[in-house]
């Protein structure tokens, strides 16, 4: 252990300057030569102002005042170019050195033992490792920079003021030494009050996160007000001390204002008194003035920087006191190459005893040898799991010491145990990302010691999970755009196909198929009118009556009245019948009204004298009704026989006339055959109609497979899914929609899966490692017979003669089919043997069993 | 797959009247308000078969009842390897099955599969239970019904039993 900390310093014992004086060295160097250059152009203007005063204005010499004038304001620009230089360059050079220091800190806190984490509030690492650090970032750009032009500008200005007139520099100078005792006094308690702060802050976060995580308590007790008062203890703690910290800020602040007049105060009395007298010229008095003036911009940069200084100091100290442990074990072997190790695991006389000084296990003996499988077993709190979680190296055996392979787990780095143990947790952690980045995850953390799996074996191993059909369920849902969808394109296409020949017979009544020449009675008015979608969403529902193009054409067909009478039924219907439904959305499923556009569709009736209403906006509402109706979905009303040819009529119009495009092949060829399209090109928009050889962008995969709407879900059954699953798996097409469904975003925690679904991506992740060890605790025990069963199968057939197993279960009819079972009972072994032996034995085992049946 | 009924007049005729008339007809909604019967009419679902269709299969399970507003239903058990046919229902007789579904969770004790080309109109125990929460003081009412239909079904199929209790008891799957 600690062999990586003798190397280097630990990161937590690291000062503050450490990390300003050992990173960047050359950045640093060039900021110092800018700041060295930048203070001749501060002192040049004053030199310039004298000489504008006692000579140029004082000889009348326009000529003198023009050339110093240029002088004047040319020195005073290259000086604000450097300052603005050196300011970026001391923001960038901060902003680098906190990156690294964040990612250190970062790479540190991941790698402390798990017993720092049962202590540690989740909120405390969160805003350490952030906000507090942030606030360290805007200190360690200037850490250098701002202190060395502080003191060199000081000087210099007090160099010069001694130059113009020695006793008047002395009064001003003299004012400094009161300031030193006052301002640290008054920063003291800054300081404290500021500790305090942090402090406080930290424990309101961590009040914050707690509810947060436990907001279903809170909802589920009503216990608001609880809750409210834990935080407001805080909030007034916090508010009292931010009320403090203010005051003695502004009173620092104050002090340094009054010292600041305090200087011209002496300056015009003494300096006016020796001009009036001619011991002074006025020119030196004005430069003198300035000088004073500008000798103050550095020294309250100075005492900003202490403040900020203190302030940075205690944040780093609070943030490095918090991390202050060892990493258990090396993240890498130490000089030598990494094990790979067999399958043989020892434990000798393991005990462990956590910090409160109970003992969870006492004197564990047992060896596994290569390749056999052992079920752990007890009550529950007899320390099965703490066992596994020991031979794991997630923790460390107080007393006596576990060996995989001959070698002491204590002594193995993490990246060795991480190529040759997977284990898989009762209660996985799913990742937010995609369901592939999760299921390689285990395997890309020890990617250059072992091959990534290619595409079949991630397909074999979920197939072995049983998580194959959730996937294809996901990929089915997806809407691709045409980036994603290219490379599978033609493959979707032949799904399709598949669907609309083959399988036609089993299909057709469970989906209406589009169809050019016909028109769907479950697709709404908008798609029978439209016939397709526009990448650039421009025929949509509420779009089209704005289009005028769109409204031309209906009016063309005689569809614009009908379609406004049609609305206006709809609505007059919906709220006759639901006026006292208006808060249950599950009333809305059979209108194409919207719950929340109730009042706005009753506000409209109760305007409108008849159907068909004068003003735009009635009318764009009525029509968009019209327009999401679907004839055979919403039984508010029934579609008129007339329109049905008015809207075949329509839609030939809108093809013709709006897009441009011609389905005339569609219509001879019927919906089977893929056409070829003329004056696609004279469509900017980026429109695709219902054509079978088009893939529909804005559609999930599986409307793109079916190419229709679904009459009703009871009728597109399990049945005809695993009927069209065949066909597409004849033809090796199933892979692509695998393919897809792995890119399934899973959500934070993986919240868009459900419980059994984490599990098996769990269980996949750890076999995709392929590690010869493999841990499993209660792994299956959230997941249904079926599947439990299948998992238990590949252990019992795949990974016999391949993997030493340790399952930790619950459940003892799975217990058979172990190799050995280990009974543990408040934390000691009592029995061991094969399922029949313990059986025979009538001990403890043969006790837990008869209990379970 | 039939086509919807359509409006000859050429405008949004409410759809709404048609269904409600026939249910207006039906024993379950007797006695029942106008407005009661037109939610339901509202929220029913039509549903067409053609002839061999599977409709529901015993096992899977319930979520609606059926009404039957056209054509025959042949409603049959597996059992022992052998399929059992239990009854024969049309749209001028016992014009209804699956109403426990209205009641409770279960899954299917029989399978129905279309005797002749079917429409029939489904109520979901969702929209029942929905509407009965805004009209409780029907409930008790409906409940009384539900149990008296299936009693009525039950009685019926128990004459048929009866009258068949030998192998005869089963007749040949019109889609086999």
């Amino acid at each position: 252990m600690n062999k990586k900390a003798a190397k280097s310093i630990r990161i937590t014992e690291r000062s503050l300057f450490y990390w300003i004086l050992r990173r960047h060295r050359p950045m640093q160097l060039f900021l110092l030569l800018f700041i060295v250059i930048s203070l001749f152009f501060k002192v040049f203007p004053l030199e310039m102002q004298k000489r504008i005063i006692n000579e140029a204005i004082y000889l009348k010499d326009i000529e003198l005042l023009y050339l110093y004038s240029a002088l004047y304001i040319g020195a005073v620009t290259i000086a604000g170019l450097l300052k603005y230089a050196i300011n970026v360059l001391q923001v960038y050079l901060g902003q680098k050195i906190l990156v690294e220091m964040r990612q250190e800190l970062y790479t540190h806190v991941l790698q402390l033992p798990l017993q720092f984490y049962r202590k540690m509030q989740p909120g405390t690492v969160i805003s350490a490792m952030t906000a507090e650090l942030n606030a360290i970032g805007f200190f360690l750009g200037g850490a250098i920079a701002i202190p060395v032009t502080s003191i060199l500008t000081f000087v210099v200005f007090i160099w010069f003021m001694f130059a113009l007139n020695p006793l008047l520099a002395l009064l001003s100078v003299g004012i400094y030494p009161v300031e030193l005792f006052v301002i640290p006094y008054l920063q003291k308690k800054y300081n404290k009050l500021n500790t305090e702060r942090v402090k406080t802050t930290r424990v309101m976060a961590n009040v914050v996160n707690e509810s947060i995580s436990g907001i279903h308590e809170i909802h589920g007790n009503a216990s608001y007000g609880l809750e409210e008062k834990k935080l407001t203890t805080f909030i007034d703690k916090l508010h009292q001390l931010m009320k403090k910290l203010f005051l003695v800020k502004y009173g620092i602040k104050f002090v340094n204002n009054f010292f600041q007049s305090l200087g011209p105060f002496v300056l015009f009395l003494v300096g006016g008194y020796m001009a009036i007298h001619g011991e002074f010229t006025l020119g030196a008095l004005v430069a003198f003035l300035s000088a004073y003036e500008k000798v103050y911009d550095p020294w309250k940069d100075l005492i900003e920087y202490y403040q900020s200084y203190q302030d940075a100091h205690i944040r780093y100290t609070q943030i490095m006191k918090i991390f202050d442990l060892d990493p258990p074990h090396l993240l890498l072997p130490p000089g030598r190459p990494p094990y790979h190790l067999s399958g043989n695991i020892q434990c000798n006389n393991v005990s462990y005893i956590v910090a409160s000084g109970v003992r969870l296990l006492e004197d564990i003996n047992f060896e596994i040898k290569e390749y056999e499988q052992i079920a752990l077993v007890g009550f529950s709190g007899s320390g099965k799991s703490t066992l596994a979680l020991l031979i794991a190296q997630l923790y460390d055996a107080s007393k006596g010491n576990i060996r995989i392979g001959g070698h002491d787990v204590c002594e193995l780095a993490k990246s060795e145990i991480g190529s040759n143990v997977a284990m898989i947790a009762q209660h996985p952690f799913i990742f937010s990302g995609t369901i592939s980045e999760n299921l390689l995850y285990g395997v890309r953390a020890v990617a250059d010691k072992q091959t990534m799996p290619d595409r079949a074996r991630i397909h074999a191993v979920i197939k072995d999970v049983g998580l194959k059909d959730d996937i294809l369920r996901f990929g089915l849902q997806a809407v691709l755009s045409p980036e994603e969808c290219k490379p599978f394109r033609n493959k979707f296409l032949r799904m399709r196909q598949i669907i609309q020949t083959n399988l036609r017979d089993e299909f057709e009544h469970a989906i209406e198929f589009y169809d050019v020449s016909k028109y769907l009675y479950y697709s709404s008015i908008r798609d029978n009118i439209v016939f397709g979608d526009s990448l650039s969403q421009n025929y949509t529902v509420p779009r089209l009556p704005d289009n005028p193009r769109f409204i031309e054409l209906l009016q063309d067909v005689k569809l614009e009245k009908p379609l406004i009478t049609l609305g206006f039924a709809i609505a007059s219907h919906t709220i006759n019948l639901l006026a006292d439904f208006q808060d249950d959305e599950f009333f809305f499923r059979d209108t194409p009204m919207e719950m929340d556009e109730f009042t706005v569709y009753s506000d409209l009736l109760a305007r409108l004298s008849s159907p068909q209403p004068k003003d735009a906006e009635s009318q764009k509402l009525l029509l968009i009704l019209a327009l999401r109706f679907i004839p055979q979905k919403h039984s508010i009303v029934s579609l008129p026989s007339a329109m049905e040819k008015k809207i075949l009529l329509a839609r030939h119009g809108f093809q013709e006339r709006i897009v441009h495009i011609e389905m005339d092949h569609c219509k001879m060829h019927g919906t089977c055959t893929p056409c070829t399209k003329k004056n696609r090109c004279g469509d900017v928009s980026g429109f695709i109609p219902f054509c079978p050889s088009e893939y529909l962008y804005t559609r999930t995969l599986l409307d793109n497979i079916l190419f229709g709407a679904v009459k009703s879900e009871q009728v597109f059954d399990e049945q005809l899914r695993s009927l069209a699953a065949q066909a597409f798996s004849d033809e090796q097409l199933l892979d692509e929609v695998l393919e897809i469904g792995l890119e399934f975003e899973v959500g934070s925690k993986g919240d868009r899966l459900s419980g059994g679904q984490k599990q098996k991506l769990a269980i996949a992740r750890a076999f995709l490692k392929d590690a010869p060890i493999l841990i499993m605790d209660e792994a299956t025990a959230s997941l249904d017979n079926t599947s439990q069963a299948r998992i238990q199968n590949l252990l019992e057939t795949d990974f016999r003669g391949r993997k030493t197993i340790v399952a930790v279960i619950h459940r003892l009819d799975l217990t058979p089919a172990y190799d050995r079972i280990i009974v543990l009972k408040a934390g000691r072994i009592v029995e061991q043997g094969t399922y029949e032996e313990l059986m025979e034995q009538k001990g403890d085992f043969y006790e837990l069993a008869r209990a379970e049946s | 797959m039939n086509l919807p009924e359509q409006n000859p007049d050429g405008g949004p005729m409410d759809k709404l009247t048609d269904t409600q008339e026939f249910m207006n007809r039906l024993y379950i909604f007797s006695g029942a308000p106008g407005g009661v019967v037109k939610l339901f009419a509202y929220l029913a679902k039509q549903e067409t078969y053609t002839k061999g269709q599977l409709i529901l299969k015993g096992g899977d399970p319930c979520d609606r009842c059926f009404l039957i507003m056209s054509g025959k239903v042949d409603i049959h058990q597996h059992y022992n390897g052998r399929r059992f046919h239990l009854q024969l229902l049309s749209s001028d007789s016992i014009n209804y099955f699956g109403e426990l579904a209205l009641l409770s969770e279960f899954n299917w004790f029989f399978s129905a599969r279309a005797w002749t080309d079917v429409t029939l109109l489904t109520i979901s125990r969702e929209a029942f239970s929905k509407v009965m929460e805004r009209y409780p003081e029907f409930y008790q009412t409906m409940v009384k019904k539900i149990i008296k239909l299936r009693i009525n079904r039950f009685a019926d199929q128990s004459a048929y039993l009866l009258d068949h209790i030998s192998p005869d008891a089963w007749r040949e799957d019109p889609a086999e």
